[in-house]
């Protein structure tokens, strides 16, 4: 058999139409005043790209270029030449679907246990510099945007409530180490929440709602577990991570999706995380001598205060499985 | 006709248009295939794909019936690579240390830049191919020292009023010292041609973004105001989620508008030899394709890719016409030269671009 084919001496860019045919192992060139007899295997064959013309590469860079794909495939084989394995797996769908699935399922194991077993080794190494400048800008965005108003607790009521927290026995030893701020917010209601550098937010709503100092303590422990175990830069890790990701992926109008005191702010804590603060919560509560149920009742009331829209409990909307939780502290 | 059409031109060029002949589907498959490899050797195969892409697209690119090559060897791409990866910790461990080694690195590799930049545009060019004869560029590390390193410090201290010029400068070194096979690149745009196309391009961008920030803006922030102080969450992520999109339109826009304007000026002042190249790439048609494109790989979550790639280079590639004087057979090939992929490498690593 014979097949078209165009040549080029790879000196020039003359083109010459050329035959291609097999004869005892040797390629045979022929047509145009051209007429070359190469042993086979010292033909060097490119892979079969999707449609485009594929090359035969002589030594000395001359190659014949042939766009009839499926005869030439037929010349290959009858020549004994077979394809490399990564040239043939990129050919067909039935191996292009299950390789995307399989991307799918190691971008997904990635997402639930790499990432987050990453950002926890990377949130206990992180320097205390950084969590603080993250702090104090974050800080400092919701406090500009008016999500969070100056306290309008009594400045006898702060003191007495950071007295207390401050004489909290932490269960590895020593006390409290993060600042404690009061600040007063109608979007975010009867809340509590922790910055990365450990700092714990305490909203009026929360006090007030709350009512009850163990109560409030209660919430508080809960927050230092959130402090303890780096959740904040937790997540925060994790979403840079991904922006980092789609950043590298996309280009650089993604950048936009930096935007860490939103993700503070609408940060969902895993049902795990919630679990590691609540038993945390616990534990710091026992070691100083009160019942960990005053978390689970602090669980209650809250949850009976945001029983308006469910958008705008922030802090339920935070902390899944509310039910959940407080028979789980109850049962302890 | 052709006759009348040859007597009204000024020179009797014959239009050779490119064609693309690529698609989504057939790139599919080689992209999945190689991201897969690439993901589960954690990135070491990654020059392997880097060639494959390269491969794909200039073998489905055509000119007057014959396809590009792309030469480059995925291992020589493989050490680039490593060495830039190392070039790269190095400079954020300075960066972090915040000593007098901090300006020792940064200045070590603003003097290396030039360098990392030639070589990056000679691996290109040299791997290159049309009709076996390959593509070639001479520019010499002088120059790469004036285009990269004066020019850009005085682009800098002039507050970017001089980045027209210094683009130019670019343009002209990187364009005069070009070559197919023997045969040189030629560039003629000067430098009013640059100031004026960027004079109109910023001229449109500032008209748009004044009559969006005025109009759109207003109607996008206005519902937040109205809320007598409270903040409803839900209007807030509506307004955010607008204002993001309006920005990334925004920005895929004033980008793709740039793109257009100045690629079609560079090319359509470029000759090699005796012929012309023409390049018409339509603006409002590349911002439809970058934002669409945008679009459709973020809620594929990444799998409209190859699709999104062949389809912006196809009409990038077909935007290009060449004016040719003869049958394009008297090329002939240059000696062929030792050229290392770490410049490439390097500048894609630091992220210099230099693609347009």
């Amino acid at each position: 058999m014979t097949l078209e084919a165009r040549y080029f001496d790879g000196r020039t860019t003359r083109l010459s139409t050329v035959d291609l045919s097999l004869a005892d192992d040797h390629l045979v060139v022929a047509g145009d005043g051209i007429a070359l007899r190469i042993p086979f295997a010292e033909v060097t064959v490119d892979e079969k790209l999707g449609r485009a013309a594929r090359r035969l590469r002589f030594a000395g860079g001359a190659f014949c270029e042939v766009s009839d794909l499926a005869a030439l495939d037929t010349l290959l084989a009858s020549a004994g030449h077979r394809d490399g394995l990564v040239d043939r797996l990129q050919r067909h769908m039935n191996v292009a679907l299950p390789a995307a699935a399989i991307c799918i399922a190691l971008a997904a194991a990635t997402w639930r246990w790499g990432l987050p077993w990453l950002a926890t080794i990377a949130a206990h190494h992180m320097p205390p510099a950084i969590a603080k400048t993250l702090t104090d800008q974050t800080l400092r965005v919701l406090d500009r945007g008016q999500v969070l108003l100056p306290s309008k607790l009594t400045e006898d009521r702060q003191a007495d409530i950071t007295a207390r927290y401050r004489a909290l026995r932490l269960p590895e030893g020593g006390t409290p180490a993060g600042k404690l701020l009061f600040r007063e917010s109608p979007v975010l209601g009867a809340n509590a929440f922790t910055l990365p550098d450990g700092t714990v937010i305490l909203l009026d709503g929360l006090v007030t709602g709350l009512g009850d100092d163990g109560e409030i303590l209660a919430v508080l422990s809960h927050e230092l577990g959130h402090a303890q175990e780096r959740h904040g830069l937790q997540l925060l890790l994790r979403s840079s991570a991904v922006g980092a990701f789609w950043t590298l992926y996309l280009g650089d109008v993604s950048q936009l999706l930096a935007a860490a005191p939103t993700v503070l702010m609408h940060a969902h804590y895993s049902r795990e995380l919630e679990q590691q603060a609540d038993d945390f919560g616990a534990a710091l509560l026992e070691a100083n001598g009160m019942a960990p149920s005053l978390l689970a009742d602090a669980l209650e009331k809250l949850a009976t205060l945001h029983h308006g829209p469910a958008e705008t409990s922030a802090y339920l909307a935070s902390h899944p499985s509310t039910p959940d939780r407080i028979a789980s502290l109850r049962s302890r | 006709m052709d006759e009348v059409l040859g007597a009204l031109r000024p020179a009797p060029y014959t239009e050779e248009p490119v064609r693309f002949t690529g698609h989504g589907g057939d790139y599919f498959r080689i992209w999945i295939v190689n991201l897969l490899l690439t993901i589960v050797t954690l990135g070491i195969y990654s020059p392997w794909a880097k060639v494959r892409r390269l491969q794909y697209f200039y073998r489905h690119t055509e000119l007057a019936g014959s396809s590009f090559d792309f030469h480059g060897k995925p291992l020589r791409i493989l050490i680039g690579r490593a060495i830039a990866l190392a070039m790269v910790l190095v400079y954020n461990i300075a960066v972090r240390m915040q000593s007098v080694w901090t300006l020792v690195v940064i200045a070590v590799i603003a003097l290396i830049a030039p360098w990392l930049l030639r070589n990056s545009l000679r691996f290109r060019l040299y791997n290159t191919s049309w009709r076996g004869t390959r593509f070639h560029f001479r520019g010499s590390v002088g120059g790469a020292y004036r285009v990269f390193l004066l020019n850009g410090v005085l682009t800098v201290i002039t507050l970017y009023l001089l980045a027209p010029f210094a683009h130019q400068r670019l343009k002209a070194w990187q364009h005069n010292n070009s070559f197919f096979g023997k045969t040189p690149f030629s560039f003629r745009a000067g430098v009013g041609d640059f100031y004026l196309t960027y004079l109109l391009v910023f001229l449109g961008v500032a008209m748009f973004t004044t009559v969006a920030v005025t109009g759109g803006l207003n109607g996008i922030l206005a519902p937040l105001m109205k809320q007598g102080g409270v903040l409803n969450p839900k209007a807030f992520f509506v307004s955010l989620a607008t204002l993001w999109a309006a920005l990334i339109l925004i920005g895929l826009s004033i980008g793709s508008i740039f793109y257009a304007a100045l690629t079609n000026l560079i090319w359509n002042n470029t000759g090699l030899g005796e012929h012309q190249i023409d390049c018409q790439i339509s603006w409002p048609r590349m911002v439809w394709i970058a934002f669409s494109n945008f679009v459709l790989v973020v809620v594929t979550l990444g799998f409209f890719t190859p699709w999104a790639m062949v389809r912006l280079y196809r009409f990038q590639a077909e935007s290009f016409t060449l004016l040719r004087t003869s049958d394009l057979t008297e090329f002939v090939d240059a000696e062929p030269e030792a050229v290392g992929a770490l410049g490439e490498e390097a500048a894609s690593a630091f992220d210099f671009d230099i693609a347009l």
